[in-house]
């Protein structure tokens, strides 16, 4: 394999002093409320810079301007010291070479590594044009080549392991660039990582930041948007740190401290919001309980849960959190270990079987999950109750709709009409409606996954009341999040997950926001 | 725009702590769409009345009524596989080696007609579950299955017949289905007429027709709430093998012959009344009634331009553009449908907003 000779002579085009991408009070509002509020960043060339911040911060409504997904409001780019006049269309600035990997990695499964990239070329150069075959998968083997990823070209993206796959996504990113800048010499690129270790196992991140460190020897930049403190202070050369949306700081990583930065990330401490006391007890029966249980994520779990609490489950994205709602409810396999409710074994866990066990799932996917949105508000929240009321040879839908609609108006749910199409609630009046329609089976164990999810702040709330109104009845709650600041006001012990362990339990008052945040960036460390 | 009432009594009269939000009450929707077709038909029907003097004819009525049963028993069986969002394209072959399994096991083995009925029908039964079978087994799309199953059974079908047409089936099954009428018209529209409603009935009152519609909506949605969709999937593959065979049965009856070439002429037809009977009644929704009048408003349609002179083929530009148009419509109907239900509850919780800021005024 030849070594990455053309290292040195690759940042030639880069003056010294021209940063290839600067921002410049960037402002971007949502119905008025500024998600970004005057964002400033540079990012020379040969730079990998780090872009951190709490859930929320204004990350990724940074990305996806420049993206080209939101037209922001104010400010202005530059790109290789030249303005870029807004809005940038919806290629966002990767006509200007800039170019973006997100999570999803945006590859097909069923399609070789050479017809990525080869589409890619070829695409560009017109729609009817022959795919010269042979000569594509010498490109392609030498792009590979280029940047040492050892995949063969023939490869179908599924039968890839996750960093190659991730490898693959950015060396496509950086090509596909490449052949907008070509004619003369080339200019130093930049490439967007957004959270790109996530899915990785931690031995394979190494791997991926080779890569990241071949296209700095190149001269290329790259910002890299992650939450993993410790990998951002191993590769990146600076960071900016955001916060509701502004910059809190650029920083030079080589001096930087890991407290230093945990520090920029939360601020000034917020004032403790902590749950109102509700006076409900938990028991020491247990409604729920897991050993040993094990998914494609997570892995060895001992779990209790108890009547009368709410567990709190949050971590990183990729720490298993996202799977356990799957596992404990059935939707997914258990590849080992048992589940058992009240004391009763549930020996290959099915949606049917939990149900009948009184254990419901409010998934995260409210509109392709949760719901039928095109039925009505009756109908699905009539759904459990069909075996119930089917009296005399038929279903009595009048008691079904007046259930339903007095659960509605218990719930505030508006409009309170059943017959409403169900596509036709607000995205915080569908989730008190299915909250309703499940709360109304009286269920033993209610497992949430990103409850509040796309809600707005007033029904936050009421979700919040109906759930802690649930457990004082005696109900037992597992929610599941990644925005774990709801957790403060809902949560009596909360588990922080890493690699799909729990590796740190905080309960009752000790439950803040900064302790929520530190526990969960040392579980990723550790 | 009306303002809402504001309520002095409530807050004059003894309070009851926070006034508890009555149910708004939307303004009863009318969509008239719903009954466009019904007022097509009318239409139709007056104008065939007016040009030719032989479409209001007692003859007339009854022969349209009873001729299409055959074809009206297809298409309800066929809604069942619709409803749960899968295809079934085996339904007119089905048919066909059930009229065929009458005839060989009456006519050729001497069978009596009543064993050579129920083991034609099984025969549906059998067809239907091994669709359902392959397709929940192998997770296969319904649509390929039931295409290759549709084709394999023409096969067998010219095979089992030696390609020719057998007749002299027991007229006792003659009796059975067609010359026996009520109110003047054959008995086989009658039952026609009873299995609609019973599909009815299971579709909007029993737990089951809920189950089907939930997984024609959302299979994933489905299973998280306990339904059993592969179940649910193989039960409306053999409900609609087991029904198409019965109308092959019924079509056996009509003719008092099994002709192998009849039965794939159905297939069509059949899907047009369908997707036009989605645009009828409940907008969205294939449903027995909707399906009943497009059936029928299509057979209005062809026998009125046949009595006007039309040669045979307009049967086909007939059915062809109805269910080319029956899909549009309900694309179009669903969406401004949507749009407008969209409004209503627009409208309803601004004019609850409204209402609480007056509410929370009248106690300040």
């Amino acid at each position: 394999m030849s070594s990455t000779g053309h290292a040195p002579t690759g940042t030639a085009s880069s003056t010294p002093g021209t940063d290839v991408l600067r921002i410049a009070g960037l402002v971007k509002r949502f119905s008025g409320v500024p998600a970004l509020g005057g964002v400033d960043l540079a990012v020379a060339a040969g730079e990998v810079h780090g872009l951190l911040g709490a859930n929320g911060c204004g990350k990724s409504t940074l990305i996806k301007v420049l993206a080209g997904v939101h037209l922001a409001d104010e400010g202005s780019v530059l790109v290789h010291g030249d303005e870029v006049p807004m809005p940038f269309g919806a290629d966002g600035l990767r006509t200007r070479g800039l170019s973006f990997v997100h999570q999803d990695l945006g590859l097909t499964d069923a399609a070789t590594v050479l017809e990525h990239l080869a589409l890619d070329h070829v695409a560009a150069q017109g729609t009817l044009r022959r795919i010269p075959w042979g000569a594509e998968r010498r490109r392609a083997a030498e792009l590979l080549a280029r940047f040492e990823v050892a995949v063969d070209p023939d490869a179908r993206v599924d039968q890839l392991t996750p960093v190659q796959r991730a490898m693959v996504a950015i060396v496509r990113a950086v090509a596909s660039q490449e052949q907008l800048a070509e004619g003369g010499e080339r200019r130093a690129q930049l490439l967007i990582l957004d959270e790109p270790t996530v899915f990785l196992p931690s031995a394979d991140v190494g791997i991926l930041f080779r890569l990241v460190d071949r296209l700095r020897q190149a001269g290329d930049s790259v910002i890299l948007v992650s939450h993993d403190l410790d990998e951002v202070l191993e590769i990146c050369d600076r960071v900016t740190v955001l916060r509701d949306g502004k910059n809190v700081g650029t920083r030079d990583v080589p001096g930087l401290s890991r407290d230093e930065l945990v520090e920029l990330i939360l601020g000034v401490k917020i004032g403790a919001v902590t749950r109102p006391a509700d006076g409900t007890t938990r028991s020491p029966e247990v409604a729920l309980s897991t050993r040993g249980l094990s998914g494609e994520r997570v892995r060895g779990l001992d779990l209790d849960l108890h009547p009368g609490e709410v567990v709190g489950v949050t971590g990183l994205a990729g720490s298993g959190i996202e799977e356990l709602t799957n596992l404990l409810y059935g939707v997914e396999p258990l590849h080992g270990g048992s589940l058992s409710v009240r004391g009763e074994d549930v020996a290959r866990p099915t949606p049917a079987r939990m149900l009948d066990h009184d254990v419901v799932l409010l998934p995260a996917d409210r509109k392709a999950l949760g719901s039928a949105p095109r039925l009505t508000v009756l109908e699905n929240m009539a759904l459990p109750f069909l075996k119930s009321s089917f009296k005399g040879g038929r279903l009595r839908w009048g008691s079904l709709r007046q259930q339903s609609q007095d659960t509605c108006v218990r719930l505030h749910v508006k409009p309170a009409d059943p017959a409403a199409l169900f596509s036709s609630l607000s995205g915080g009046n569908q989730q008190k409606a299915l909250l309703g329609k499940w709360l109304d089976t009286k269920p033993a164990v209610m497992l949430l996954a990103e409850p509040v999810q796309g809600v707005d702040v007033g029904a936050r709330r009421e979700i919040f009341r109906l759930v802690r109104e649930a457990v004082a009845g005696g109900a037992s709650v597992l929610c599941a999040t990644s925005d774990y600041e709801q957790l403060v006001q809902l949560a009596d012990r909360v588990l922080i997950f890493a690699e799909g362990r729990v590796v740190d339990e905080i309960a009752g008052d000790a439950i803040t926001k900064d302790a929520l945040t530190t526990a969960i960036y040392a579980g990723a460390a550790a | 725009m009306t303002t809402t009432t504001t309520r002095p009594a409530a807050a004059s009269g003894p309070s009851d702590g926070p006034t508890a939000p009555g149910p708004v009450k939307l303004k009863t929707r009318r969509e008239p769409e719903r009954f466009a077709l019904i007022g097509v038909w009318a239409i139709v029907i007056i104008i065939f009345s007016l040009t030719t003097d032989r479409f209001l004819t007692e003859g007339n009525i009854s022969s349209m009524l009873g001729s299409q049963t055959v074809l009206l028993i297809l298409a309800l069986g066929l809604l069942i596989p619709l409803r749960v969002g899968d295809y079934d394209l085996s339904v007119a072959s089905t048919l066909g080696i059930s009229a065929m399994l009458v005839a060989i096991l009456n006519v050729n083995e001497g069978w009596s007609i009543v064993p050579a009925c129920i083991v034609a029908i099984l025969a549906g039964t059998v067809i239907g579950a091994f669709n359902g079978a392959v397709v929940v087994k192998f997770d296969i799309d319904p649509f390929i299955v039931t295409l290759g199953m549709s084709t394999l059974l023409q096969g067998v079908l010219f095979w089992i017949s030696d390609s020719a047409t057998i007749s002299g089936i027991d007229v006792g099954l003659s009796d059975a289905v067609l010359t026996n009428t009520v109110l003047s018209i054959p008995v086989n529209f009658w039952y026609a007429v009873v299995l609609c409603a019973a599909l009815w009935w299971v579709f909007d009152y029993t737990p089951s027709g809920q189950r089907l519609l939930f997984v024609g909506q959302s299979k994933d949605m489905a299973r998280l709430n306990g339904i059993s969709v592969g179940r649910t999937r193989f039960l409306a593959l053999v409900a609609s093998g087991t029904i198409a065979a019965l109308a092959g049965v019924v079509l056996a009856g009509t003719t008092g012959s099994a002709d192998p070439n009849s039965s794939a002429s159905f297939l069509l037809p059949a899907f047009a009344a369908c997707f036009l009977g989605s645009t009828t009644l409940k907008i969205g929704r294939f449903n027995p009634w909707g399906t009943f009048i497009a059936l029928y408003f299509i057979v209005t349609g062809t026998t009125g331009l046949q009595l006007l002179g039309a040669q045979n083929y307009v049967q086909q530009l007939f059915y062809g553009a109805a269910l080319i148009i029956a899909v549009i419509l309900s694309k179009i109907l669903r969406q401004r449908n949507d749009r407008r239900l969209q409004n209503d509850a627009r409208q309803a919780a601004s004019a609850e907003a409204a209402q609480q800021s007056t509410n929370s005024k009248d106690i300040a």
